[in-house]
């Protein structure tokens, strides 16, 4: 088996101004907190909110491009957003093995997105299958 | 533990898998049988049993299994 518990793995993202604009563009999600940022301002953020699904846009960037076998598919995701993220921010992104199910070959792992200061933006887990 | 209350247990995570109050599996119980109940959701049940029981099954355990019954019947040799 290509993973065994305890596995970690870690990766930088920023979110860019192209990685939000092909976003906008894309799902045309224009919520004024993702968009205004006096409105955000207004709600108490310090500037506009990015989409937190920009988040699973790099989770699966990861899942597809970063594991050790391209030969992946995810099963099941679940994120917890804890602060919001804002543009041009950076992401410590990190992920850690924590079942192995040989029987089904399927990995299941923690992850988490952290900003520089260490503070947890978000996260979660996430089951893929190891295609044979 | 009985295989009855194995039996119970197996039947509480099809339903939480499945997401299902009204499934009611036995031991002759196929895939057939229960809807919803296709390849990625086996992942999902498997998964499911492995981490209720902390127990592993092999691949051979599964292709073994003709029914819920031979699934409780590997439950009961390896816990």
């Amino acid at each position: 088996m290509l993973f065994s518990v305890g596995d970690f793995f870690e990766q930088r993202f920023v979110i860019s101004e192209m990685v939000y604009n092909s976003f906008l563009q894309t799902f045309k999600d224009q919520n004024p907190l993702h968009t205004q940022a006096d409105f955000a301002v207004l709600h108490g953020f310090r500037d506009k909110v990015m989409h937190g699904n920009i988040l699973n846009g790099f989770l699966s960037f990861f899942i597809g491009e970063c594991l050790p076998t391209k030969n992946v598919i995810i099963h099941s995701q679940e994120i917890q957003y804890k602060k919001p993220v804002y543009l041009h921010e950076e992401l410590n992104f990190t992920a850690e093995v924590t079942g192995v199910y040989e029987s089904v070959n399927a990995i299941e792992f923690k992850f988490g997105f952290k900003n520089t200061d260490g503070q947890m933006l978000a996260k979660g887990k996430f089951q893929i299958g190891v295609l044979k | 533990m009985e295989k009855e209350d194995i039996l119970a247990a197996v039947n509480a995570i099809f339903v939480d898998v499945l997401d299902n109050e009204d499934i009611k599996v036995g031991y002759e119980t196929i895939a057939n049988d229960v809807e919803d109940w296709d390849s990625l959701t086996h992942i999902e049940l498997v998964v499911a049993i492995e981490k209720h029981f902390k127990i592993r099954f092999t691949s051979q355990d599964i292709m073994r299994w003709e029914n819920v019954g031979e699934m409780i019947d590997c439950i009961l040799r390896k816990i």
